[in-house]
């Protein structure tokens, strides 16, 4: 909403009055009617000055282009701009209208530094149409050549106007309008607001509801409908006046008709529209909802598609009007119209922005009925309308017009008891007197009820005021919320009340994975289906959108893992090499047994490792980052996080990982986790790379389950350890797990460790078949061992894996 | 003898000062401590006295022989300190502008979380415990729990993620407010932060963002209080300045206000809150006639941009190593 503050003073009983348009702009803006913008009455005029053109010279690259030096200030020693200009109207000496670097022009054209087939250009040479001050394109405006130059051109054109621009919050429709505004500005300048004097019309020998009966099928969706014949009406042009205070707010003069009701609408907030009285046909509009789906043609020349619920303005069956949106092109003002059915009327709020919203159609008029209009004031802008024509134009206005409901039912009156607003506002010194006179200022009425309660009777242009917080909050933004002291709260909840420990788990995690030296990433949630099918994830169960912003973030990912192989290729074509990346997040799939949802979230940490095990640098770059060395990183993650025991398979089945060099993670028999070499297929023909890449993933909601929460002390021996080493020739297929758990068994509880050391395969190792060596460790609480007790465990171990796996002690 | 001793001792440290290789001193110690040695040919002595003499001279040759091995090993040390340093000055120190290596490289949090912790950081200290919920959410907890019926201007379906209706992303992390409420009784001091999604994407806006919102219902809780939690947090996270409450329009709270903090010379919008609204009280199974409380949100990558003068929103999500590095 943009307010001209010459208009404003229309409505002030102190018409002379002076305004310091920042200090209200900020007052306004603490009282919730937030000023955006302070600008020139001229709008596009800012940082528009007058400037001289001092020299003109070719462009060295281009025939139509001329390059001049344009002096904008009056200081003797002011350095001129050089500016590139199009125009042929142009001579050295003409004083004429520059846009500075960082002017806006009409039509949002921003105004930069800027270079013209390799010249440096800071600014634009204007015309008047460019600017909007005249409709003549015929080059450069020529400006009076006693003109100051570096003034803004604005105060040449005598433009003294400044406008305000808001930032409304949406319950305050009432604010869209010059008198809506000048009731909150009144008590700010600490003036009254003066109404322009209620018309008076004779009642004339027809009545509108003669020529057009008027039929609301649906009332909820119009409350009040007021129609009037205007009729020996000339199409024209408006009264300068009229014309003035529209262009200062950037509406385009278009006709007499036209340009009143857009006059009324801006001064009370009231959409109007008016019918070209001859198109209506069957001598009655009614007004309801669409029953089907069907094709309009609006009168800016757009055809929509109409849908059942639309309210309508019809004649006989045919659409001529999508109510509070825009009028038809069947019924428009046309050059030759000489009556019209004016209309002013109240639509249901929700539909309006339902299909409004549908159309992608905000109109000046669809954005007032969104946020509700005054039902009180529909007849005094039809009224107020019907008296400018008449009173410009000599129009013939019907009198008394057809209201369909012209004692509208008043807002409900309530009680506000003093102490909610000192609770909730915390001032609790203010006085009752006070809190109804800041609300009287604004024109809301109240009565006072006893000592602490008092009824507020809220004006119908207030349709936003329905209860006692309401009040609350208005008595609190009227005297200022930096009135309100500064308190720290005392709450009386438990400090444990309430605790979701997935966070600490998460930012352990988190933290885990930047120690072990990984970089968080944070990708979006979403991704594609062809980005998942090309990374090999799965597509089954996919939650996707309905509205995706792009095809690229249609589905909820299923998985982090692709996302991070597109965040490595994203850094490989930077150059980055030897990544390491994480990300700790949720993955989503449609999970059938959440009624609420059908979703499932899933929190993972998952990440990426490329390049090699040590940091590349002048010394050792360390060996190429395997799967074993992301085994590594997983097992400090587990074992950090958690006290389970996860159980490493091969996972044959993924075309993401390498079949042979990856491994799911086992809890039981879920699948917790994955760790692997990334696919050849997807390293060669994706990623295009030779490094090897590590991804992994587990799933911390599992894990949390078995959260590690504290550490059990194992008091150390006292007495030496012995240790021992053994070697073992076995099938290849064998798992050193297997052999461990078997030497574990076997090794009684003075085994203390067991871990392989060696792994060979070879000469003097028969076809296959590998050896194993093991480093083994015994040692007991209690005492020293004894070398043959060792030895016999140690042939007890051998024994075992002789029997369990035909494995053979190496020679 | 006692003289003899002494005579003994002193020569010693005169011959042991001017030594200055191991062989010599080796030599100089078979001298006197030696089986053969002067000291230990002394201590030999010692049973031809008698008692009283074998004590007051006894505890003079054990005097002088421990002071004579400490002074013997003390030189041995600095022979060998000297020896080596002449065999370092021989050699070229490292060049030590190298750059360092280290089996594990340094790694790091995203600006985004980094400023998640350190918020959640600052709530908990003063009561606020963390709460979480869904992200694909249902219109009833992101929208009309939250006084926001279909009707309401202020629901912007244009803005909002579908999965297919009821179903979509949150919008914001309220609906994690209303979830807390329903499970447990009042009081509630909660905070909670996370993913949300709207259909937007300019320099300005992202898809998908992060927020994180504070609530406390109670039976006391004033504008006050919230103006007081609001300064408190600001000052922790960006240092002391001044902040301003502006009335404002959110359908979950009333009154409702932005919060602008001093920013240079001017003020800078940093998040929105209020007293919530007895509609969401009510649809949380609260009595608003007992309870009241405020709530307030704000964006996380905002902060994060402003705490580390990032100036593209975008760049958050890139992931560019270059970028990641830095934090």
């Amino acid at each position: 909403m943009l307010l001209s503050l010459n208009w404003l003073k229309d409505y002030l009983s102190k018409q002379d009055i002076k305004i310091n348009a920042k200090d209200l702009a900020e007052k306004l803006t603490m009282r919730g009617l937030a000023v955006e913008r302070i600008s020139s009455g001229t709008r596009g005029l800012d940082n528009v000055v007058v400037g001289t053109i001092e020299k003109i010279e070719k462009h060295p690259d281009a025939d139509r282009l001329q390059v001049t030096r344009v002096r904008v200030s009056n200081e003797p020693n002011a350095e001129s701009l050089q500016i590139v200009c199009g125009a042929k109207n142009i001579a050295e000496g003409d004083i004429v209208p520059v846009a500075l670097v960082g002017a806006i022009l009409p039509g949002d054209l921003k105004i930069k530094k800027s270079k013209i087939r390799g010249v440096e250009s800071s600014g634009m040479l204007c015309s008047g149409r460019e600017l909007e001050i005249s409709e003549d394109s015929d080059g450069i405006l020529k400006l009076p050549k006693h003109s100051t130059i570096g003034q803004p051109l604005a105060r040449l054109l005598g433009s003294d106007d400044v406008l305000l621009e808001f930032d409304l919050t949406a319950n305050r429709g009432d604010c869209l309008s010059v008198m809506g505004l000048a009731r909150e500005i009144c008590p700010i300048l600490k003036t009254r607001l003066r109404e322009p004097k209620p018309p008076r019309f004779k009642n004339s020998n027809h009545r509108t509801s003669s020529i057009v009966k008027v039929e609301v099928e649906d009332k909820d969706m119009c409350p009040r409908y007021v129609a009037r014949v205007i009729d020996t009406l000339k199409v024209t042009e408006s009264p300068d006046w009229i014309k003035q205070r529209l262009k200062t707010v950037g509406i385009r003069p278009i006709n007499n008709i036209v340009d009143i009701t857009n006059f009324v609408m801006l001064e009370y907030g009231q959409p109007l529209h008016a019918f070209d009285l001859r198109r209506i046909e069957s001598g009655g509009i009614k007004i309801g909802r669409c029953d089907k789906t069907m094709e309009f043609e609006l009168l800016s020349g757009e055809r929509v598609l109409l849908e059942p619920g639309d309210i309508l303005i019809k004649d006989g069956d045919r659409p001529i009007a999508l109510a509070g949106i825009m009028g038809g092109a069947n019924t428009q003002i046309e050059d030759d119209t000489t009556s019209i059915l004016l209309e002013s009327a109240c639509f249901d709020s929700t539909q309006i922005r339902k299909t409004a919203k549908r159309l992608n159609l905000h109109t000046d008029s669809s954005k007032r009925f969104e946020r509700g209009i005054d039902v009180e004031g529909v007849n005094r802008a039809s009224e107020r309308a019907a008296s400018l024509l008449r009173d410009s134009f000599e129009a013939n206005v019907y009198h008394p017009p057809t209201d369909t409901n012209p004692e509208p039912a008043k807002p409900r009156s309530f009680a506000v008891d003093m102490r909610d607003i000192r609770r909730i506002t915390g001032l609790y010194n203010l006085s009752p007197e006070k809190a109804t006179d800041l609300l009287d200022s604004i024109g809301v009425p109240t009565h006072k009820r006893s000592t602490n309660i008092f009824i507020v009777k809220p004006p119908s242009f207030r349709n936003d005021l329905e209860k006692s917080i309401d009040i609350v909050e208005e008595v609190a933004r009227l005297i200022g919320y930096d009135t309100i002291p500064e308190r720290y709260p005392f709450s009386t909840a438990p400090f444990d009340t309430y605790h979701d420990p997935i966070y600490e788990f998460e930012r352990k995690a988190r933290t885990l994975l930047a120690q072990l030296g990984l970089r968080e990433t944070i990708q979006y949630s979403f991704t594609s289906e062809a980005t998942l099918i090309k990374y090999g994830a799965h597509t089954e169960n996919l939650i996707k959108l309905q509205n995706p912003i792009s095809e690229e973030f249609k589905v909820m990912r299923p998985s982090l893992l692709p996302s991070l192989l597109e965040t490595y290729l994203y850094n490989k074509n930077r150059r980055s090499e030897g990544q390491r990346l994480f990300e700790v997040a949720r993955s989503y799939e449609k999970d059938e047994s959440n009624t609420e949802t059908g979703a499932k979230e899933t929190l993972w940490a998952a990440g990426l490792l490329s390049g090699n095990t040590l940091q590349e640098s002048w010394r050792k770059n360390g060996e190429k980052i395997d799967f074993y060395y992301g085994k590594g990183l997983v097992d400090i993650l587990v074992r950090q996080l958690s006290t389970v025991y996860l159980a490493y398979e091969n996972s044959r089945d993924s075309k993401l990982l390498h079949p042979h060099r990856s491994a799911c993670l086992k809890l039981g028999l879920n699948t917790v986790g994955y760790v692997g070499e990334v696919h050849p297929y997807i390293r060669e023909q994706i990623l295009e790379t030779h490094d090897s890449v590590v991804l992994f993933e587990l799933n911390l909601d599992a894990l949390r389950k078995y959260e590690r929460k504290g550490v059990h002390f194992k008091m150390p021996s006292r007495f030496p350890a012995v240790d021992i080493d053994i070697a073992l020739v076995c099938d290849k297929s064998l798992t050193s797990q297997a052999l461990i758990e078997t030497i574990k068994s076997e090794g009684s509880e003075l085994l203390e460790s067991a871990r392989v050391f060696d792994i060979y395969e070879g000469e003097n190792i028969p076809m296959g078949k590998k050896s194993v060596a093991f480093h083994l460790s015994f040692v007991s609480k209690d005492r020293t061992l004894e070398e043959n007790e060792v030895t016999e465990l140690r042939d007890k171990i051998v024994k075992g894996l002789e029997s369990k796996y035909s494995a053979q002690l190496r020679a | 003898m006692i003289d003899d001793i002494q005579r003994i001792r002193d020569e010693a440290r005169n011959k042991l000062s001017s030594v200055d290789d191991l062989t010599e001193l080796d030599r100089l110690r078979v001298q006197y401590l030696g089986k053969k040695g002067v000291v230990t040919t002394a201590l030999k002595q010692l049973k031809d006295l008698t008692p009283e003499q074998r004590k007051e001279i006894g505890a003079v040759v054990n005097e002088a022989r421990d002071e004579l091995e400490s002074r013997f090993e003390m030189k041995r040390l600095d022979i060998k300190r000297s020896d080596l340093e002449k065999e370092l000055s021989r050699t070229e120190p490292l060049d030590v502008t190298l750059p360092g290596q280290y089996a594990v490289p340094a790694g790091s949090q995203h600006p985004v979380h980094r400023v998640i912790d350190e918020m959640v950081g600052i709530l908990r200290k003063v009561g606020f415990s963390i709460a979480t919920g869904p992200e694909i959410e249902t219109e009833y907890y992101n929208f009309e729990a939250l006084n926001t019926p279909d009707s309401h201007p202020a629901r912007d379906v244009q803005d909002t993620f579908y999965v297919q209706s009821p179903v979509l992303l949150r919008s914001h992390t309220s609906p994690v407010q209303v979830r807390t409420m329903k499970a447990i009784d009042p009081p509630v001091q909660i905070v909670s932060f996370g993913r949300v999604y709207r259909a937007d994407y300019d320099h300005t806006h992202t898809p998908m963002f992060h927020q994180m919102e504070g609530l406390l219902v109670d039976e006391d809780v004033s504008l006050a209080d919230l103006k007081g939690v609001m300064h408190y947090l600001i000052r922790e996270l960006f240092g002391k300045r001044a902040i301003r409450f502006r009335p404002s329009f959110f359908p979950f709270t009333e009154p409702s206000a932005e919060v602008d903090m001093q920013w240079n010379d001017g003020w800078l919008e940093i998040g929105g809150c209020g007293m919530v609204h007895p509609n969401v009280l009510e649809a949380a199974g609260y009595n608003p006639d007992r309870y009241m409380g405020f709530a307030f949100g704000m964006g996380i990558e905002r902060i994060a941009m402003l705490k580390y003068g990032i100036d593209d929103l975008r760049s958050l999500f890139e992931n560019d190593y270059r970028m990641l590095e830095q934090f």
